[in-house]
């Protein structure tokens, strides 16, 4: 794909955004110490979800675009030591919809990329841990995971 | 194909298609009875190679070049899509899903039609309903198109023809992936089969998806695989049994069909795997190194003493002096520990059991790499004689058949004794590498079976030692002769009947080998009362090349209760009071 398409696409993706988005969640390309805006790379907010022990938390996470977008997918990262069976020790997130080889389609959009990893934070798939400690946890010690998992919340509070 | 590949195509069927006429006559003349660029040469020799190969496999395989493989994958298709009344493209989307299994198809199609159309993404209408507009928003770059500039697979969903060009090539590029590709949109299981690739990208791409589709036919199909030779485009179609797996492909390369390691009878898979392991392992090195090394006490990098005294000093950067038998600080010692070049130190806590523990160690390493390094420098040696042969072979044909047929005025095709000799030692050489793995992993203990082993491979391999020599010495004379010679009948005699005895042997070996030596339970009450020093006395006469044959076989034929024919060395069964071979007398 021509190197203008990466572009093309998220600055659409961008419209699509500004135009509609769900609510609590922010994505914004990254602007540089010169007032530039650089559209591969986004910086977000996800929202743990209402009602799980995830809510209250507003997790910070970068997606890093390739030249090769949307035909490769966006890479995603949380802050490094993210608690999450899912998350590696990086703060990269493995989720299907987001593995080049098998579930990343071009037509999937920033906003089902969201959507998606809100459902990821509160519904990790055993089948495929990142991450030692909260792997081993969500297995065997369900009343600590769940206190290690309210506690990241509180670190990060609502950012207004 | 570039005309460089051609050329080296060419050299290559140059080069090795002599040997052609022995290792394939059973792919079949009448395959490729039309074709005229591969098998000139098989002619006359034909017969006699069916004679040599005709126990061993009839027509268990077939060779099938590209033009064959395309033939076979578009017959296919074609079925498919003529019974099912599917397009083309979807046909081969589901040949590929079902291995290339034209009756599966047809099985689960007719069982299931709407299942099957659902699990492989062939719909049959488009699942969206585009507004009637005239442009159209591409679900990738998201930018509006007019309807003429966008695509759809059958689902519907809108692309312009720039995104699915980008999809389909980084799919291509990403590997056979390419061939069960989806739809764009994430929620989407429509195929994109064939019809729509050669539709949107280019030339080039469509080359590789092509290859990749004609790879699949042979990759994921149970019973076709490309020939493992290096650079060779042929595959074979195994349609044989489980007995016989041994496959030689056109390019003259000989495998076996299971494994698809080199051709390796008597022995069997799972051995010589272990074998080709064992050859490549590190273990072997890390033996080594344990065996024959001590570790630098300061910098621990390995080092090897291989002569002087028990003064060493590591090479630099390191430079430290130390004591190779203690492996203390040079500086420690002097007189008070027995003297610069004697360790008091060591001797003392030797005695003391410190030392025997890794000492040990190092002696069992010691042992084990010895013994493998017996077996495998026989391999290795029979190995490269047999390429050696290979080389012998391709020479006798090309040039001193015509020139010895004018020497001694005989036909050319009277002279064939001689390429069969060759022939047949080529064969035998590579048996009697294999025997060498096969030696390697028979347990120590089973000692009637290792005496019996030893000595078939013994004489197996005393028995084409005679032939090699035959071969290749007793041959010089004639070919550097002026005129026709009367000693050239008796060589003819002799030849000829070294080439039948040796393959009689062989066979012997092969058979012995693949029943994993069961003649011997039988017999094993009578040799186990054999000394133990008596078995292994021999067993040095077996490994030995056969040299002293006439006394390790009469012992042999006490303990196997077979006895060797003085004549022609052929071992019989101990009832037997004529030759099988050769029916002279026993003496």
């Amino acid at each position: 794909m021509s190197g203008g398409i990466a572009r093309g696409r998220l600055a659409e993706e961008r419209k699509a955004w500004r135009k509609n988005h769900p609510h609590g969640f922010v994505a914004k390309p990254e602007t540089l110490s010169d007032g530039t805006v650089n559209l591969m790379v986004w910086h977000c907010t996800i929202p743990g979800k209402t009602g799980t022990d995830w809510e209250g938390g507003f997790f910070p996470l970068t997606l890093h675009f390739s030249e090769d977008y949307p035909s490769k997918p966006p890479k995603c990262k949380f802050p490094p030591g993210f608690f999450h069976p899912n998350v590696y020790p990086s703060g990269t997130v493995c989720l299907s919809i987001l593995n080049e080889d098998s579930g990343w389609r071009p037509a999937i959009t920033v906003k089902q990329i969201l959507v998606g990893i809100q459902d990821l934070l509160d519904q990790p798939n055993p089948a495929d841990p990142a991450q030692t400690e909260g792997y081993h946890l969500f297995i065997q010690d369900a009343t600590e995971y769940k206190k290690r998992v309210r506690q990241q919340a509180k670190q990060y509070p609502p950012l207004v | 194909m570039d005309s460089e590949d051609d050329m080296h195509d060419a050299n290559d069927v140059e080069s090795m298609d002599d040997d052609e006429g022995f290792y394939s006559d059973e792919m079949g003349m009448d395959y490729y009875g039309s074709d005229d660029d591969v098998d000139v040469d098989f002619g006359e020799d034909n017969e006699g190679i069916k004679r040599i190969e005709a126990s061993r496999a009839e027509n268990n395989f077939i060779i099938l070049k590209e033009s064959d493989i395309k033939q076979r994958q578009e017959e296919d298709i074609t079925s498919v899509s003529t019974v099912l009344s599917i397009s083309r493209a979807a046909s081969s989307i589901l040949l590929r899903y079902y291995n290339w299994s034209v009756s599966e198809v047809h099985e689960a199609w007719f069982a299931d039609e709407d299942k099957v159309r659902k699990t492989f993404g062939l719909l049959k209408k488009p699942v969206i309903q585009l507004t009637s507009s005239r442009e159209l928003t591409c679900g990738i770059c998201f930018e509006a198109f007019h309807r003429s500039s966008i695509r759809s697979a059958a689902c519907g969903h809108p692309f312009c023809c720039a995104c699915w060009e980008g999809y389909i090539r980084t799919s291509i590029g990403d590997g056979p992936g390419c061939l069960i590709l989806r739809c764009p949109d994430p929620s989407c299981g429509a195929a994109v089969g064939q019809d729509m690739i050669t539709m949107l990208v280019s030339d080039e791409d469509n080359r590789k998806y092509s290859r990749y589709l004609l790879r699949s036919y042979i990759e994921n199909n149970k019973k076709t695989k490309w020939c493992p030779a290096p650079g060779c485009e042929y595959a074979v179609n195994f349609v044989g049994d489980d007995e016989n797996y041994d496959v030689s492909c056109l390019c003259s390369y000989g495998f076996c069909w299971n494994c698809t390691e080199e051709a390796h009878r008597p022995v069997d898979c799972s051995t010589v795997s272990k074998w080709i392991m064992k050859n490549s392992a590190e273990s072997e090195n890390m033996n080594w190194i344990l065996a024959n090394s001590k570790p630098c006490p300061k910098c621990k990098r390995p080092i090897e003493k291989n002569q002087g005294c028990m003064h060493m000093t590591c090479t630099p950067p390191c430079k430290f002096e130390f004591c190779w038998l203690c492996l203390g600080a040079w500086s420690d010692h002097g007189e008070r520990t027995g003297g610069f070049y004697a360790c008091n130190r060591y001797e003392a806590a030797k005695q003391e059991g410190v030392y025997d523990e890794t000492e040990r160690r190092r002696e069992m390493a010691k042992n084990s790499l010895e013994r493998y390094t017996h077996y495998y420098e026989r391999w290795a040696s029979n190995q490269l004689s047999r390429q050696k042969a290979l080389a012998d072979l391709h020479q006798m044909r090309t040039v001193h058949m015509e020139k010895l047929s004018d020497i001694q005025r005989e036909p050319e095709s009277q002279l064939k004794f001689i390429t069969d000799a060759w022939q047949q030692i080529v064969e035998c050489r590579r048996v009697l590498k294999w025997t060498y793995a096969y030696g390697y992993y028979l347990p120590e203990h089973e000692h009637a079976k290792r005496q019996f082993f030893e000595y078939l491979q013994g004489e197996a391999e005393s028995g084409l030692e005679r032939l090699h020599q035959c071969a290749e010495k007793e041959l010089q004379q004639f070919l550097s002769a002026d005129g026709p010679s009367k000693e050239f009948i008796d060589f003819h005699t002799k030849l000829a009947g070294l080439t039948g005895v040796t393959k009689n042997y062989f066979e012997n070996l092969v058979s012995a080998l693949e029943n994993g030596l069961s003649d011997v339970d039988s017999q094993a009450t009578c040799s186990g009362s054999s000394s133990k020093n008596g078995g292994s006395s021999k067993a040095k006469g077996g490994k030995g090349k056969g040299t002293s044959r006439a006394g390790g076989s009469s012992k042999n034929v006490d303990s196997t209760g077979m006895w060797t024919c003085e004549y022609c060395t052929y071992a019989n069964s101990k009832h037997s009071t004529t030759c099988h071979m050769c029916h002279h007398q026993r003496r």
